[in-house]
């Protein structure tokens, strides 16, 4: 999928011949990757990768890639990528390249070094459970993404951690079982990083564990937590999408047209229980490369409905048509922003501020839908409030990994193009009308109270 | 049923008593009567009574506040009374005691309100508030000023004020709903009571208030707004046709076919085929709209005066809490 590029995406700095990473298997693409990262961290230091068997292979790369590069576009070796690797020579010198891509990638990118940076805990010590380094491997891989999804992930893989865990001898399990879980947390950080609902939830998650009780059998203590585990999952994700999907739903009414942002979760369940009660209304999915979620949202909403014939007043009435849907990207929303009745969309965490963490182009979205006087909501479960507060999206960030997401090829003519693809962006809480979560909608400036509300400030 | 329909009829015959207070008094009065045995019971009874009130009702929102107030305070009440029919008198008798102290608050907005009235002042109202004549007669004491009211039209309350206030002493205009925005470079300030103050920190209040909310907004005058606590409403709407007043029939369009009817057969000397009578146009009108937060300067209410995004944030620690 080559799809033509936008200028807001590419970032021509640095003097990096970034290597064709199609033609790597993807142990290699990660090496090199975290390769990467340790070199733009510490220029001097060298690159993490004396330990590994594949060394060899990766590291004459970027000669490979030049090599190549003169013969045509990279694409072509797409499709045969493993054997085109072995056939390249292992003789390059290795040592100075790798010197000199270091600097080149310290060089790229530098404003934004900072985005995603992960934790190095690589080889961290303790014993990484079977379970956590299989999710790590999904957060890294996108197999598992959102908010949602990845925090009942991290809480149900450490379920299984706890209960595959012993406490040592001489020792307690309100005071070890920490201990054995922060590798384990650093390990899933090292793949992605945490996302403020596991953080929330991790919290949560400690001041249960130190709470619990000494004297408890080992086996109850931790079917206790694991039960923990269970109710904050039902109560904060489960319970609270369902009510807002009650509350949201209060403002769809027939014949509105919703217009909403790339994919969440929330949202999804939003816009299919309010069809399930019977709201006619339709839907534009707008979304934006790279990572096209919209289009699983499509999918969702367009095979919803049952389709089976219905019985009323003894007459066989054929099933409703699915919602219908409109799918655009983000360069056609000032033409369908005028169509649209209200905006909803969903969010990765909300600040005190107001101000709203969410997938990159919902600010966009929402400061369009502002200009043409759209009411824009957002559902948001409380789990996701962060207590800090939030200015702008380039104080922290993520950037989606180039080696997944290769959205354009790198082209012989352009070797100084680096690509940044922020995951991220901030909505500021002015081009919110209302937050939906589960205690009522809420107007952004109001956020703060919420957790007060709640009683829910740990400090 | 019909009875608390009755009872919220004659509680509003008091000129004192708004439609938020009526409903409390006559929900406490089902309270009084019921012969619910549990508190479960006398919830649903009271939900079902505030139901049957708000579909017997005009408007519907102001009366809701009242019900919601009542019955949250019904709900969150502690029951440690020794039998249940000594809690429901207990309950009645809270109910009343709150009314009661509900009818001072007007007076104490009204010297929390006339701090910001300047000597010489000329103010802009809208149609008729218990709460701003309260005001306007408090600042009459000690200040000189003048009042411009609008018509309001359909129900033309405004010329009530004007009478009330031009028999106080006070000098007073009458303006037409479409002069406002003529008018607005000689006033200092509008200042308009409500209906309801919702959860965005925004405004309900009789039809026409949005419109000088805008021009104030436009001509940078201070838009006031006074609200006693019991119209705190916990409702969120996102436009005006998000309103619960709102139904399908108001502002609808009349389909072509009858309009189109009487004009080409028959002869000009018919009168129009557009019935053009004040209540003709009216029966089609919204009675309330939805003042957007950001146009409000600030809200007095007995609690203080507050920025809607106070009033916000109280209503949610409120409610949401």
């Amino acid at each position: 999928m080559s799809v033509p590029t936008t200028s807001n995406e590419v970032t021509a700095s640095g003097l990096s011949s970034q290597p064709s990473q199609k033609n790597m298997s993807k142990a290699e693409r990660r090496e090199l990757q975290e390769k990467q990262r340790a070199a733009k961290l510490a220029q001097k230091q060298q690159p993490q990768t004396a330990d590994t068997p594949n060394k060899p292979k990766s590291k004459p790369k970027p000669a490979a890639a030049q090599k190549k590069s003169s013969s045509g576009p990279t694409e072509t070796a797409q499709s045969s990528a493993p054997d085109a690797s072995r056939s390249h020579p292992k003789d390059a010198t290795s040592a100075p390249i790798v010197d000199g891509e270091a600097t080149s990638k310290s060089r790229s990118l530098r404003i934004f070094s900072h985005f995603g940076l992960p934790k190095h805990g690589h080889g961290a010590k303790g014993d990484i459970h079977p379970c956590i380094v299989k999710l790590a491997l999904q957060f890294s891989e996108f197999r598992i993404s959102g908010a949602n999804a990845r925090c009942i992930a991290t809480l149900t893989a450490f379920k299984t951690v706890i209960q595959d865990y012993t406490t040592p001898p001489n020792n307690t399990l309100s005071r070890h079982l920490m201990t054995h879980l922060s590798p384990q947390i650093t390990h899933l950080v090292s793949a992605r990083p945490m996302s403020v609902t596991m953080g929330n939830a991790i919290r949560q998650l400690k001041l249960e564990i130190s709470g619990s009780d000494i004297d408890m059998p080992e086996q109850d203590a931790k079917d206790l937590l694991c039960q923990k585990i269970d109710d904050y999952i039902r109560d904060r994700i489960i319970i609270a999408d369902e009510v807002i999907q009650d509350f949201a739903g209060k403002k769809i009414k027939d014949g509105d047209v919703i217009l909403t942002y790339a994919r969440s979760s929330v949202v999804e369940k939003v816009l299919l229980s309010a069809y399930r009660q019977g709201k006619r209304f339709s839907v534009i999915v707008v979304d934006s490369r790279p990572l096209l979620e919209g289009k699983a949202l499509l999918q969702a909403l367009t095979s919803a409905p049952p389709v089976s014939w219905t019985l009323s007043n003894d007459s066989l009435l054929p099933p409703p048509p699915p919602i219908p849907c409109t799918y655009a990207l983000l360069p056609a929303l000032p033409s369908l922003i005028t169509e649209a009745t209200t905006v909803i969309l969903g969010a990765h965490s909300l600040h005190s501020n107001g101000a709203v963490f969410s997938r990159a182009g919902t600010a966009l979205v929402a400061m369009m839908a502002k200009q043409h006087s759209v009411p824009v909501l957002v559902c948001c479960e409380t789990y996701k409030f962060s207590e800090g507060v939030m200015l702008d999206g380039f104080g922290k960030n993520e950037l989606a990994p180039s080696h997944i997401f290769q959205t354009i090829p790198t082209s012989p003519l352009t070797p100084n193009l680096e690509i940044l693809n922020p995951l991220y962006d901030l909505t500021p809480p002015s081009c919110i009308t209302a937050v939906v979560t589960e205690v009522g909608l809420i107007p952004p400036s109001s956020i703060s109270t919420i957790p007060m509300a709640l009683g829910r400030i740990n400090l | 049923m019909d009875s608390i329909c009755a009872t919220y009829r004659r509680k509003l015959e008091d000129e004192q008593i708004s439609p938020p207070l009526a409903a409390i008094l006559s929900l406490t009065e089902l309270c009084a009567t019921s012969n619910a045995g549990t508190m479960f019971e006398l919830v649903k009874a009271l939900n079902e009574g505030a139901d049957f009130l708000k579909q017997h009702s005009s408007n519907p929102i102001s009366l809701n506040a009242g019900c919601e107030l009542f019955i949250a305070f019904v709900t969150l009440f502690p029951h440690d009374s020794a039998s249940f029919s000594d809690l429901k008198m207990e309950l009645v008798k809270q109910g009343e005691a709150y009314v009661r102290q509900a009818l001072t608050y007007r007076r104490k907005i009204g010297e929390l309100a006339v701090d910001f009235i300047k000597d010489d002042s000329v103010i802009l109202t809208h149609s008729y508030s218990r709460v701003v004549m309260e005001t306007l007669l408090l600042a009459h004491k000690s200040k000189r000023i003048s009042v411009f009211v609008t018509e309001a039209r359909p129900r033309g309350l405004g010329v009530k004020t004007a009478e009330a206030l031009t028999a106080a002493g006070i000098p007073c205009t009458v303006i037409l709903d479409s002069a406002v925005a003529y008018a607005m470079e000689k006033v200092d300030f509008v200042l308009v009571g409500s209906e309801a103050v919702v959860e965005s920190g925004g405004l309900i209040n009789a039809i026409g208030s949005l419109n000088i909310a805008i021009i104030a907004n436009a001509a940078n005058k201070p838009f006031y707004a006074l609200a006693e606590s019991y119209k705190f409403h916990r409702l969120f709407p996102l436009s005006q046709y998000d309103l619960p007043s709102h139904n399908s029939r108001m502002l609808s369009f009349p389909s072509p076919l009858q309009r189109d009817r009487p004009s080409p057969d028959q002869s000009a000397a018919q009168a129009s085929p557009f019935s053009t009578t004040q209540e003709e146009i009216a029966k089609n009108n919204p009675d309330v709209d939805y003042t957007r937060p950001d146009l409000i300067s600030l809200v007095f209410s007995e609690l203080g005066s507050l920025t809607p995004f106070g009033v916000a944030q109280y209503l949610v620690g409120m409610f949401a809490g």
